[in-house]
C-alpha cells in the first residue's frame, strides 16, 4: 500500500507539472471537441496531432493522446443526446434514452447525468488500472513465448467473436490483418516478404497510415457531402435546468456502478471494448428494471449505465496495453506506436523501467477527469454552440491536417499512398459487411504473434503441444477454445432453428 | 438456383474475395523458404494464415444466407460519387505535390479540392478556406513546430 502511495506521488510529480497539466488540458479539450462534433473520429484526430507528439517528451505526448481518447468518450454523448447523432460509436446507446429525454425538455438533466456517470466510470477504471497493472506486469515478466502467443490468440478470438454477430467475417479480417502485419523484412532470415519490390515497405507498412486509412478516410468521405444544421440553442440549457431531481439521482446511482463494472471488464479484455460494454450494460439495466417499458422513451438509467460503462472501458483498456504491451483497440495500437517512436518498448517492463511514464499517466487520468467535469458541466453551452459550425468548412481543414500528419511521421510520400489504399480497403470491407477493427488488431499483433509462435516452437523442439502443456498458456488456450466451442454451438443451433422454421 | 445465388450474393462475394486473397498469399508464401516446425522459415507462418483464410472463405460460401429482403430502414451510408472522387483527388494531389512544390501550395490545392466535395460550398468560400488553411498550416508546422517540410518548392 505504501508502495502505491509513493508511486502515485511520483506520478503526481509528472502529471501536475506545468507541462503535464497543459498537455492534459489540451488533450481533454480536443477530445471533447472531436467527441462533440459528429463526423470526426478519435482516429482522425490522433493523426492530426501526431506531428506535435513527436516534438514533445514521451510522458507528455502520451498524456495528451490519452486525454483525447477519454475526452472523446465524454463529449461523444453530447451530440447523441441533443441531435440523436452520435459523435462517437460508443455513444450511440446513450442516444437511445438521452434523445427522448431531450425531446421532453430534459436535455440538461441528461447531459448532467452523462457527465457524472462518465466521471464515476472513469475513476472506477483508473482505480482498477492502478491496483492491477503492476501485479499483472510482474506475472507477465515470467511469461514465455507460449504465454504471449496464447494471450494474443485469446485476444484476437475474443475480438472477432464477441459482440459482432459476423464471426466468420471478423475472423477473416483478423487473418488478413495478421498477414498484412508481416509485410517487410523477416527479422530472422532477412527475407523480404510481400514487399513487391517497394523499398519503403521493408520496415513494414506504416501503422499510422494504415489505421487512419481504415478508420478515418471512409469517415471523411462518407461525411463530405453532408450538411446538418443544428436546431439546438445553447440558451435552452441553463445550469439550473441541468440539476437532476432527488428521484433521478436515486434512480441512476446503481446503474452507474453496474455500468462501471461491466465496462471495466470488457475494457480490460483485449479485443473487446467500449461499444460492446455499452450495449451489454444497457441490456442489463433493461432486464433489471422494474419498468422496462420506459427504456427507449427517456429512462435515466438508460443514460447513466452505458455512459459509465463506456468510460470505465476506456480507462480499463490501458491495463493490457501498459502491463502486457497488447493493445486492446486501434487507439491503443496508435499509443503503442507513439511509445515505440520515442524508443520505449511496450511490454511488462514499461511499468518498472519507466515508472514516471506509467504513474504519470495514471495520475493524469484523475486530473483529466476533473478537467472534463469542468469542461462538460459549466461550459456545456460552449460545446452546444460548436455543434453549429458548418461541417462543410471543417472537413477540408481536417483533410489538410491528416495529410501533413501522415507525411510527417516518416517524410515518405509512399505513406500517403498507403493511406489512400487502406482507405479504399476499409470502404470495400464496409460495402461487403466486414468490420475493420479486427483487421487493424491483427495487423498490429501480426509480427509479435509470428515471433512468439516461432520462438515457442524452437524452445519446445517443434512440439505444438507446448501451448497446452505449459500451465498458464494451457489455461488461456482452454478458455479460448471454450469461446470458440460456444460460438460453434450457438451457430449450429441458430442454423437448425432457421431450417426447422422453413420446413 | 440462380435466384438463390443472387439472394446470397453478399456472402458469396465476401467468401470469394476472402478465399482469393488467401490463395494469393499462399502462392506468395510458398515462394519463401518454409522450413520445419522446429525452425520455421519466413514462409511458414504466412502459409498457415493463407490456408486459414482459404478455409474461412470457403466457410463464408458454404454458410451463406439469403439477405433479409425488405431491410430498407437503414440505407448504407455510402457517399455520393462527387465526394469520393474529390476527396481522393485532394489526397492524391497532396501526395504528388508535397516533395515537388512544398507545403503551402500542396495544402492550398488539397483543401480547395476537398472543399468542393460538398455541393453547398461556394467556389469563393473554397478559395478563401484554401488560402487561409495554408497560411495557418505554414504558421503551425513550418514556423512554430519547425517540421522538415519546405514551405515552398
Amino acid at each position: 500500500m505504501g508502495d502505491l502511495f509513493s508511486n502515485l506521488s511520483l506520478g503526481f510529480g509528472v502529471a501536475a507539472s506545468l507541462g503535464g497539466l497543459g498537455y492534459c488540458l489540451l488533450g481533454v479539450t480536443l477530445g471533447t471537441l472531436v467527441g462533440v462534433l459528429p463526423g470526426i473520429g478519435t482516429m482522425a484526430t490522433l493523426a492530426m496531432l501526431l506531428p506535435i507528439t513527436f516534438h514533445v517528451e514521451p510522458n507528455f505526448a502520451l498524456i495528451m493522446l490519452a486525454g483525447i481518447y477519454y475526452g472523446a468518450a465524454y463529449g461523444g454523448s453530447t451530440a447523441s443526446i441533443l441531435l440523436n447523432l452520435p459523435g462517437t460509436a460508443t455513444s450511440a446507446v446513450t442516444g437511445l434514452d438521452g434523445y427522448p429525454m431531450a425531446q421532453k425538455g430534459q436535455a440538461g438533466v441528461a447531459l448532467f447525468i452523462t457527465a457524472i456517470a462518465s466521471c464515476v466510470g472513469s475513476l472506477f477504471g483508473v482505480v482498477l488500472l492502478s491496483l492491477f497493472s503492476a501485479p499483472l506486469a510482474r506475472v507477465a515478466l515470467q511469461f514465455g513465448p507460449q504465454e504471449y502467443f496464447s494471450l494474443m490468440f485469446l485476444g484476437l478470438i475474443a475480438a472477432s467473436l464477441v459482440g459482432s454477430g459476423k464471426s466468420v467475417r471478423s475472423l477473416a479480417a483478423v487473418t488478413l490483418g495478421l498477414a498484412l502485419g508481416l509485410v517487410g523484412l523477416d527479422l530472422n532470415s532477412g527475407a523480404a516478404r510481400f514487399t513487391f519490390g517497394v523499398t519503403e515497405f521493408y520496415d513494414g507498412l506504416p501503422l499510422v497510415a494504415v489505421a487512419i486509412g481504415l478508420f478515418g478516410l471512409p469517415e471523411i468521405i462518407a461525411n463530405a457531402g453532408r450538411t446538418v444544421k443544428s436546431s439546438v440553442s445553447s440558451k435552452d440549457i441553463s445550469f439550473r435546468s441541468m440539476l437532476p431531481s432527488r428521484d433521478q439521482w436515486r434512480k441512476s446511482g446503481m446503474p452507474m456502478l453496474r455500468g462501471s463494472s461491466i465496462g471495466a471488464f470488457f475494457g480490460a479484455l483485449p479485443g473487446t471494448g467500449g461499444v460492446v460494454a455499452t450495449f451489454i450494460s444497457y441490456a442489463a439495466e433493461k432486464k433489471l428494471s422494474r419498468h422496462p417499458e420506459e427504456f427507449g422513451k427517456g429512462a435515466i438509467e438508460g443514460v447513466a449505465a452505458p455512459e459509465a460503462a463506456n468510460n470505465a472501458a476506456v480507462q480499463a483498456a490501458f491495463i493490457p496495453t501498459l502491463s502486457l504491451g497488447i493493445p486492446g483497440d486501434p487507439v491503443m495500437a496508435i499509443m503503442l506506436g507513439v511509445m515505440m517512436v520515442h524508443g520505449i518498448l511496450p511490454g511488462p517492463s514499461v511499468i518498472t523501467d519507466s515508472p514516471d511514464l506509467f504513474w504519470g499517466l495514471v495520475v493524469s487520468f484523475i486530473i483529466g477527469n476533473i478537467f472534463l467535469l469542468i469542461l462538460n458541466l459549466p461550459l456545456i453551452g460552449l460545446w452546444v454552440r460548436i455543434l453549429s459550425i458548418p461541417y462543410n468548412l471543417l472537413f477540408p481543414v481536417i483533410v489538410a491536417f491528416v495529410c501533413i500528419g501522415i507525411y510527417s511521421v516518416n517524410y515518405q510520400v509512399m505513406d500517403l499512398f498507403v493511406l489512400l489504399g487502406f482507405g479504399f480497403l476499409g470502404w470495400g470491407m464496409k460495402a461487403l459487411n466486414f468490420e475493420v477493427a479486427p483487421l487493424l488488431l491483427g495487423f498490429v499483433l501480426g509480427p509479435m504473434m509470428e515471433e512468439n509462435f516461432r520462438r515457442a516452437l524452437v524452445v519446445a523442439n517443434g512440439e505444438v503441444s507446448t501451448f497446452i502443456t505449459r500451465p498458464i498458456s494451457g489455461v488461456i488456450m482452454v478458455i479460448t477454445f471454450m469461446i470458440i466451442g460456444w460460438f460453434i454451438y450457438q451457430g449450429t443451433r441458430q442454423t437448425m432453428a432457421g431450417r426447422s422454421q422453413k420446413v | 438456383m440462380l435466384k438463390s445465388l443472387i439472394d446470397r450474393r453478399e456472402d458469396l462475394i465476401a467468401g470469394l474475395v476472402t478465399a482469393g486473397l488467401g490463395a494469393f498469399i499462399l502462392v506468395e508464401a510458398v515462394g519463401y523458404r518454409l522450413g520445419t516446425m522446429r525452425s520455421m522459415g519466413p514462409g511458414y507462418f504466412p502459409m498457415l494464415l493463407a490456408v486459414l483464410m482459404c478455409l474461412l472463405g470457403a466457410g463464408l460460401i458454404l454458410l451463406s444466407k439469403p439477405e433479409p429482403q425488405n431491410d430498407d430502414s437503414l440505407p448504407p451510408p455510402i457517399a455520393d460519387r462527387r465526394g469520393v472522387f474529390l476527396v481522393t483527388a485532394a489526397f492524391l494531389a497532396f501526395a504528388l505535390m508535397i516533395e515537388r512544390v512544398g507545403l503551402v501550395p500542396s495544402v492550398t490545392v488539397a483543401v480547395f479540392l476537398s472543399a468542393l466535395a460538398n455541393r453547398n460550398t461556394k467556389l469563393g468560400v473554397a478559395v478563401i478556406l484554401a488560402f487561409g488553411t495554408a497560411a495557418v498550416c505554414w504558421f503551425i508546422f513550418s514556423f512554430a513546430l519547425g517540421l522538415q517540410i519546405k514551405a515552398f518548392g
